[in-house]
C-alpha cells in the first residue's frame, strides 16, 4: 500500500474496487466506516452488493471479467470532462500520449456495453474521484485474481496519477494484502526476481553485495512462480517442490491437476505445522512450530514490521522453521547456524537499505514501523512517493492502458454460471488454523457454500442450505446454496476454506502473464439439484469422515459441523 | 490470573496487536492490545482464532514428528536426523542431476514470519544455487 491503514478513515473520498473488506479485513472495514462517519464520499465497485456498498454513496455493479473496460472509461471521463490534474500530469508522469490514445476509445457509452455500469454512474464516479481533496483507492483479490490483472492495477494507478492522489496523507493507492504475512514474504525477498528490500537478482552490483554476504555464487537468471509449477512440471523443469507453511491442493487452481503434477516430481517436501491435504503427496514431511510457539516479525499490508511473541512451548518434536531450513543447508555441505531470529533479522536489515533502522530493540519502541526505514531512531514512512518521486528510472509515474480481453472460460450452454472464488469472515485461507478453533468453526463449516441469487435459486427451485452438485470442466463437488439479494445473477460464489465443497477442484488454472497470478474469479460452473437430500447430507457426512481419517483423524466428527447438518435437515 | 503475551495475530495483513491469555502453559484466551492499525479492537478471527494451539483435531492434527513414506508407501515418524538426511541428500541428488532450477522452494505467508523466510529465500539462492522461490501471494 502506497499509504498506510490509519489514513483511509481522513481519506474524502474512498474508491473500492473488488474488495469486500468486511469479510476479507475486518478491523480495515472499521477504517471505512470511520471515514464515512467523518463525511466522506465512498464509490464500490463490485458486482456483489458487498457491505461497503450497502453504505456507498455510488455503487458500479460491474459484470464479473470486465474490470480493464471500466478503468479505461473512468481515464476516459477524466481527459473528456478534463477532470485531471494538468499541472500534475505534466510535473510527475509520462505516457500520456499513448494512454490517452487507448482510453479514449473507452467512451462510458462503449464500457457500459461491456460492464453492465450506466454511463452516467461512471461519469459521476470520475466526478466525486476527481472533485475530492484526497481520494484513497483500495483494491482486493477482486482485481488481482484475473487472467488481465496486472494491466487493471495500472490502469487504477494511473487514475490516482492523472489527479495527483500521490505523495500525501490518505491518499493514493491500497492493494490490502490478504494474508498476515504476505507483504513481509514479499519484504525478505521470497520472490524469484529479488533478493530481500526488492533489489534485483539481475542487478550486477546487488548481486556481488549478496554474493560477499552469503560468500557463493548466486545465480544472475530471474527463478520462476510457484503457480507455474504443473506446467513447468509437465515439461519435465521442475523436479522437486519444497512446500514451507502451505497447502496448494487445497489452496491452487484446478486441484486434479495439482495433485497428479505432485505425484509425478521426484521429491515432494512439506513443512507444516498441521497435516494438510499437500503432505498426503508428500515423501517427507517436517513439523515445525506454530504462530504462539515462537517469535518474529511480521509484515503489515501496509509495509508495518510488527515484533510478535512466543506464548507457549510447542508440543512434540517440532522445531522453528529457520531451525529446519539451516539444519538442511547445512547438511547439504553450507553451514547455516542462527542462535534465534534477532540474529537473523540483523543480517537482514544490513542487507537491506530501506529496513535498516528496524532493529528488534527499535520494532519494540515504537511497535509498528512502516518502511523505509534507513536509520536506527528512523520512525518509518507512512506514505510513499513523497516529492512524487517514483521507483522508475525517470522517477516519473508511468501511465498505463491496454485493451481489455475477457477472462478464458465463458460460460455456455453445458456450463452456464460464472464461478468466483471469495473468502468467508470466520476462516482462513486452506483452514487448517481456523478450522482447528471451536468458536470460528461454529460460524460456518463443511461442505461450505454457494452464494447465488435469489432469482438463480427460484429459477433453479433451490432452497437455502439444499445440497447441489456443482461442476466445471475439471471437477465437480457437492455444497449448500446460499441465496442471497447481495449477488448477481449469473454467477456464484464459493469460498475457498473448504474441503468437501472444495472450489479450486473447479477453478482454471489461467495465469496472468505478469504476475503469473490465477483466475480465481472467473471460470464456467453448472449447479445441479440432487434429489435425495437425505442421501446428499450422508455424502457429506462420509466424505468428512474419510478426509480426515486420511489425515489420522479417528475422533469423530467434530461437534459443529454434526450441529449444521442437524439444523439444514 | 493468566500471563499476558503481546503478539500480533496471524490471521490478515491488518497486522492487529493482542494480547494472548495464558495460563500453566496453555493459551486460554485473547484480547486486544493498542496498536497502530487496530487500536485495541479485534475481529472474530483475533479473538478466536488461537485454539487450534491446543491440537483441538477438529479438522486435521497438529504434526508432531518427522514423517518418512516407508516402502510400503506410508508416511512414518522417524528422526530428525533422519528426516533431514534424506531431504539434502535428494534434493543433492536432483541439483547434480537436472540442475538447481529443477528445484523450487516457497516460503510461507502465514505464521512463520519474516526471518523464516529470509532464511528460507537464503537456503534456495545460496546452497541450491536457483531463484526459484516464491511463495502464496499468487493464491
Amino acid at each position: 500500500m502506497s499509504n498506510g491503514v490509519p489514513e483511509i478513515e481522513d481519506a474524502k473520498c474512498l474508491f473500492i474496487f473488488g474488495y469486500n473488506a468486511a469479510d476479507s479485513h475486518p478491523i480495515v472495514a472499521r477504517r471505512i466506516i470511520k471515514a464515512k462517519e467523518k463525511g466522506a464520499k465512498i464509490i464500490v465497485t463490485d458486482p456483489r452488493r458487498t457491505e461497503a456498498a450497502r453504505i456507498a454513496d455510488l455503487w458500479l455493479p460491474i459484470k464479473n471479467g470486465t474490470n480493464m473496460a471500466l478503468v479505461n472509461a473512468f481515464a476516459n471521463v477524466l481527459i473528456t470532462e478534463d477532470l485531471f490534474d494538468k499541472d500534475y500530469v505534466a510535473k510527475y508522469t509520462e505516457g500520456f500520449d499513448a494512454y490517452k490514445e487507448i482510453v479514449l476509445r473507452y467512451t462510458p457509452e462503449h464500457a457500459e456495453a461491456i460492464t453492465g455500469v450506466p454511463a452516467a454512474d461512471i461519469r459521476k464516479a470520475m466526478r466525486i474521484y476527481a472533485g475530492s481533496p484526497t481520494s484513497f483507492i483500495l483494491w482486493g483479490m477482486g482485481v488481482t485474481q484475473y487472467g488481465q490483472a496486472v494491466d487493471v492495477v495500472k490502469g487504477l494507478s494511473g487514475l490516482a496519477l492523472m489527479t495527483g492522489n500521490f505523495g500525501k496523507p490518505s491518499v493514493g493507492c491500497g492493494p490490502v494484502r490478504g494474508q498476515n504475512n504476505v507483504q513481509g514474504t514479499c519484504d525478505v525477498g521470497c520472490l524469484p526476481n529479488v533478493y530481500p528490500g526488492y533489489q534485483s537478482v539481475t542487478d550486477d552490483k546487488v548481486r556481488e553485495k549478496f554474493e560477499k554476504a552469503w560468500g557463493v555464487p548466486l545465480s544472475p537468471k530471474a527463478g520462476v512462480t510457484m503457480t507455474m509449477v504443473p506446467h513447468l512440471a509437465q515439461e519435465g523443469k521442475i523436479k522437486a517442490f519444497y512446500v514451507f507453511g502451505e497447502d496448494p491442493v487445497q489452496s491452487d487452481p484446478d486441484a486434479g491437476h495439482m495433485r497428479h503434477t505432485l505425484d509425478h516430481l521426484d521429491l515432494v517436501v512439506v513443512q507444516d505445522i498441521f497435516f494438510n491435504k499437500t503432505s498426503m503427496h508428500a515423501h517427507v514431511v517436517l513439523p515445525a512450530t506454530a504462530w504462539g510457539e515462537h517469535e518474529g516479525v511480521y509484515s503489515t499490508c501496509d509495509r508495518g514490521f510488527q515484533h510478535f511473541n512466543k506464548a507457549v512451548e510447542p508440543k512434540g518434536d517440532v522445531k522453528p522453521d529457520w531451525e529446519i531450513i539451516s539444519l538442511v543447508a547445512t547438511r547439504m555441505g553450507y553451514p547455516m547456524h542462527y542462535d534465534n531470529t534477532e540474529e537473523i533479522w540483523n543480517e537482514m536489515i544490513a542487507l537491506c537499505p530501506k529496513y535498516a533502522g528496524a532493529t528488534y530493540e527499535m520494532l519494540d519502541k515504537y511497535g509498528s514501523i512502516q518502511w523505509p526505514c534507513p536509520t536506527v531512531g528512523h520512525p518509518g514512512t507512512p506514505y510513499l512517493f513523497s516529492g512524487n518521486k517514483f521507483n522508475t528510472p525517470s522517477t516519473k509515474g508511468n501511465l498505463f492502458a491496454a485493451e481489455w480481453r475477457p477472462p478464458k472460460e465463458l460460460p455456455d450452454e453445458e456450463y452456464p454460471l460464472v464461478l468466483s472464488t471469495v473468502r468467508e469472515v470466520s476462516h482462513y485461507s486452506v483452514r487448517t488454523m481456523t478450522g482447528n478453533c471451536a468458536g470460528l468453526q461454529s460460524v460456518a463449516d463443511e461442505p461450505g457454500y454457494i452464494q447465488m441469487s435469489v432469482a438463480d435459486a427460484e429459477a433453479m427451485d433451490l432452497e437455502e442450505n439444499e445440497l447441489v452438485w456443482i461442476s466445471s470442466r475439471r471437477g465437480k463437488v457437492m455444497a449448500r446454496i446460499m441465496p442471497s439479494e447481495r449477488i448477481n445473477k449469473g454467477t456464484v460464489y464459493m469460498t475457498y476454506h473448504w474441503w468437501v465443497g472444495s472450489c479450486n477442484e473447479l477453478t482454471i488454472d489461467n495465469l496472468d502473464p505478469v504476475s503469473k497470478t490465477p483466475e480465481y474469479k472467473f471460470c464456467a460452473a453448472k449447479v445441479e439439484k440432487v434429489a435425495d437430500q437425505a442421501w446428499a447430507e450422508q455424502y457429506v457426512k462420509d466424505e468428512y469422515a474419510r478426509l480426515r481419517a486420511r489425515m489420522g483423524c479417528q475422533t469423530a466428527a467434530p461437534a459443529a459441523a454434526a450441529e449444521a447438518a442437524a439444523n439444514a435437515n | 490470573m493468566a500471563k499476558k503475551v503481546l503478539t500480533v495475530c496471524p490471521y490478515c495483513g491488518a497486522g492487529c496487536r493482542l494480547y494472548l491469555l495464558v495460563e500453566d502453559g496453555k493459551v486460554v484466551g485473547a484480547e486486544g492490545a493498542p496498536g497502530r492499525t487496530n487500536e485495541g479492537t479485534l475481529c472474530l478471527k483475533g479473538r478466536y482464532g488461537w485454539d487450534y494451539l491446543n491440537d483441538t483435531q477438529r479438522l486435521t492434527k497438529r504434526l508432531t514428528q518427522p514423517l518418512l513414506r516407508d516402502k510400503s508407501g506410508e508416511l512414518a515418524g522417524v528422526s530428525w536426523d533422519e528426516a533431514i538426511g534424506f531431504v539434502a541428500d535428494r534434493l543433492t541428488a536432483i541439483k547434480k542431476k537436472h540442475g538447481p532450477d529443477a528445484i523450487l522452494c516457497t516460503g510461507s505467508a502465514r505464521g512463520p514470519g519474516n526471518e523464516a523466510n529470509y532464511v528460507m529465500q537464503k537456503f534456495t539462492r545460496a546452497v541450491i544455487g536457483t531463484n526459484n522461490i516464491d511463495h502464496c501471494a499468487r493464491v
